[in-house]
């Protein structure tokens, strides 16, 4: 019992550490609220990453970092790899076309 | 402040193919003068904001449907619009995405629906359906009796015999299946479940006497390559889900689920000599295929399982079969298929719904042995269309059902069986029609069906839901529903005494009027949502089965009562995002079930009349971490013959670790550790005049610990 509630208290107290933290904002191309899904996975479970959020009105990911273990360009070649374009930088075709039609560009 | 919102336009997306109208996610919905752009939610609800010029076009863009238009202005904001998208020629993905909203009550439906998502199921460890309910306040589950641990539900504080189940709209766990089905069926597999209180449509049948429940599994084509769920409690129960999807060819896809579910600990905690659990080991397959095509599309599924459970005294096993034993053994098959036709404009089409079934049950509590064993071949065709415009549709059809039950029981003497042997053949015609209007929409239908043994019931039914203010909807439903009683079946559990049972009138079919209200208040405060509802149920029997406990200290009566059965249920509900993350859900509900009983007007047995209600979720900013609690706490009830029992609270919680395709969970039931104390009376003396294991009104083990895991191969 006492071991649930010190793991309880650790998984809390991991989510608010945050020192040498950024926070920036990359244009994507999302679709559809599988890409929404896909992409905040992607960037949540990517090193460094404190949060990533998609707005689905915008396409803009909103990505809240710890610079000392990660930087911009590895956040946008995270979203290059799953097939997504970040800014201007393109996505990668290979993963682009495996992704479900909805995620296509212009799948929508 | 509460706000409500300028011209907001609200409605609900659904596609249309032939065999059914359902709800689309991830529609793009885009306000063409105003260029803003929304995503359905996954019930296929949206909202949008109407720019500064009206009237505007919205344009509803889906996968695999045919795009669609619709002219809105300022005074559409009460209306709830109902877009329908007809299926496409080219047969395409529709993509499915996670849940947003795990809970809610849908805005958009005429009837009062509640619907609950695959992320209201990860909430809480729910290894089988009877367990989905843990985190709601509508459905209460709970133990009919001490020996064989069956979990029983309860909506509108009837038993779910009096709720209609289905599986995709297709008749799920009737007959033998309602007391020990729910616990086959592992809650991985299910997509959603919708909740409808009072009468349902009529298109469904006539059984919908408390209410509705749909079970949507989930689908070939939205399956992962591999789904896998591994659950372990610390009581000894273990679990293996497993899902598969695969596509076949373009036009068919294949879904596999298998369940393997064990209970090998042999506890008891309260020393009474019997097994605090029964044990058990369940095998459960379910496969099924999709096709779809330009003109038509189908479903085929074949189902098959295996339960079997051993209770009692904990010196019984079948090998050494000493002292008080309980054995159940049940064998189910049964294969569905539904087909429908598009017609030749784009609303019409026609389905048909066949289900055969065959189950046998046998086992005995103590020297009381039950057999039972149905065959079931259900057909339903539904014809849909419009008339002049989508505003106004109408469906009509015809269905049949073809049944043979058996059913006995034995005697607390271990001699002569009760029961009844009965084939039942009832042909139905139904027709109903819905009018969604600006501010109003209505459904009313009526069905007719012709009993073997019943005769003609007519059983009428109307919805209606009227947009009091935007934001403020208000429902309105009245009905008529019945069913044959199966009263060994329907009350098996209660063969866990030494009670015994008369039955010695013909059984009438049970017939109810049900009445409700519901008032569903949205409101968004600091940009976040929510909604406080109040809903009111009243269902009366002109004539029931019911279990009389309390006319005669050692027996049960079974006896047709008329007009003298009653139950009211007022349920109200608070749920808001009150920070970023953090979900709370509060309800309160108050349940007044009333039967006459010895004479007496009285209080349904072991049924609490107050229930309390919370739910606290959180999920952090990075949905790395979740956490659930959900707290219950129940009034006193009534006991047969001797007062009342006393109030207790139920405590759970669970925590949930999300990797890219893992999710791990770790959770704890009963965590105040509340137990009934000597739940079965006269433990010690089993065969003896006053054993009795069914007065159970709270849980009979202490707290327990489990995890679990859920890995997606996609």
């Amino acid at each position: 019992m006492k071991n649930i509630i010190l793991l309880f208290l650790l998984s809390l107290s991991a989510t608010f550490y945050a020192q040498k933290a950024s926070v920036i904002s990359i244009q994507s191309n999302a679709q559809c609220g599988d890409c929404q899904e896909r992409i905040e996975t992607a960037l949540n479970q990517s090193k460094g990453v404190i949060y990533a959020e998609l707005n689905m009105e915008t396409k803009v990911v909103e990505i809240k970092y710890n610079r000392k273990k990660t930087d911009v360009a590895t956040l946008k070649k995270v979203l290059n790899a799953i097939g997504y374009d970040a800014d201007d930088q393109k996505a990668d075709a290979t993963a682009q076309k495996a992704l479900p039609l909805c995620c296509q560009p212009g799948g929508h | 402040m509460l706000s409500t919102l300028q011209a907001q336009i609200k409605g609900v997306v659904q596609g249309a193919d032939s065999l059914q109208t359902k709800p689309l996610k991830n529609v793009k919905i885009t306000l063409l003068r105003a260029e803003t752009t929304v995503y359905s939610n996954e019930d296929g609800t949206f909202e949008i904001l109407l720019g500064k010029q009206s009237p505007d076009t919205l344009l509803f863009v889906a996968k695999g449907y045919r795009s669609d238009r619709l002219v809105v202005t300022r005074s559409d904001r009460f209306a709830a619009l109902n877009v329908v998208l007809v299926s496409g020629q080219l047969v395409q993905d529709i993509v499915v995405a996670g849940a947003k909203n795990a809970h809610g009550i849908s805005k958009m439906k005429t009837l009062h629906v509640e619907e609950l998502t695959s992320a209201e199921f990860r909430k809480a460890a729910c290894c089988n359906l009877s367990e989905s309910f843990e985190t709601n306040a509508t459905v209460d589950v709970s133990m009919s009796d001490a020996v064989s641990g069956a979990k029983k539900i309860q909506l509108l504080g009837l038993d779910a015999a009096y709720t209609q189940l289905q599986f995709e709209n297709i008749p799920f766990l009737r007959g033998l299946e309602s007391t020990h089905g729910m616990s086959v069926i592992p809650g991985t597999w299910l997509e959603s479940i919708q909740i409808t209180k009072g009468t349902g449509s009529v298109v469904n049948g006539y059984e919908s006497m408390a209410g509705l429940l749909n079970f949507e599994f989930k689908k070939p084509k939205d399956l992962p390559r591999m789904g896998l769920n591994v659950y372990q409690n610390r009581f000894g129960r273990s679990e293996l889900n497993l899902q598969g999807g695969q596509r076949l060819s373009e036009r068919w896809h294949m879904g596999l689920f298998a369940s393997g579910a064990a209970i090998y600990g042999q506890q008891d905690h309260n020393q009474d000599g019997f097994r605090d659990q029964a044990l058990s080991n369940t095998i459960n397959l379910l496969q099924r295929f999709s096709y779809q095509g330009p003109k038509m599309e189908a479903q085929f599924g074949l189902q098959a399982y295996t339960d079997d459970k051993t209770g009692g005294q904990l010196t019984f096993s079948k090998q050494t079969p000493e002292g008080y034993g309980m054995t159940l053994n049940s064998q189910h098959l049964s294969v569905f298929s539904k087909t429908g036709f598009f017609g030749k404009k784009p609303a019409q089409s026609l389905g048909i719904i066949t289900q055969l079934k065959a189950q046998d049950v046998n086992g005995f509590y103590g020297l009381r042995n039950f057999q039972g064993k149905e065959r079931r071949l259900y057909i339903n065709a539904i014809y849909d269309d419009i008339i002049g415009n989508s505003d106004h549709k109408i469906k009509a059809g015809a269905s049949f059902l073809a049944l043979r039950i058996l059913q006995y029981a034995g005697q607390p003497s271990g001699a002569a069986q009760l029961g009844l042997t009965r084939t039942e053949i009832v042909p139905g015609v139904f027709a109903e029609y819905t009018y969604s209007g600006n501010r109003l929409s209505a459904v009313v239908g009526a069905r007719y069906d012709q009993h073997n043994l019943a005769g003609g019931q007519f059983s009428p039914r109307a919805h209606l839901k009227y947009a009091l203010s935007p934001q403020l909807d208000l429902r309105l439903t009245a009905g008529r529903a019945w069913r044959m009683p199966n009263f060994v079946v329907d009350n098996l559990s209660l063969l866990a005494s030494s009670k015994t049972w008369i039955a010695n009138q013909t059984l009438q079919p049970e017939i109810s009027w049900n009445i409700g209200a519901s008032l569903v208040q949205g409101f968004s405060f600091k940009k976040r949502k929510g909604t406080i509802s109040i809903d009111a149920y009243h269902t009366r029997f002109t004539q029931q089965l019911v279990a009389d406990r309390d006319s005669i200290f050692d027996m049960v009566i079974f006896k047709n009562l008329a007009d003298h059965s009653v139950a009211t249920v007022i349920q109200t509900e608070f749920a808001y995002e009150v920070l970023r993350g953090f979900d709370v859900r509060l309800a309160y509900k108050f349940q007044d079930v009333r039967a006459l009983y010895n004479g007496q007007l009285q209080n349904q047995v072991l049924l609490p009349r107050q229930r309390y209600f919370a739910n606290l979720a959180y999920q952090t900013r990075n949905k790395h971490w979740q956490y659930d609690l959900t707290y219950s706490r129940y009034s006193a009830v009534r006991l047969p013959h001797h007062g009342h029992s006393i109030p207790w609270a139920l405590l759970n919680a669970q925590l949930t670790r999300n990797f890219k395709q893992l999710e791990c969970y770790l959770g704890g039931e009963n965590l105040l550790n509340f137990t009934q104390h000597a739940p079965i009376i006269d433990a010690s003396n089993p065969f003896g005049s006053s054993f009795d294991a069914t007065q159970i009104w709270a849980p009979i083990m202490g707290w327990n610990a489990y995890f679990g895991l859920r890995y997606t191969f996609k």
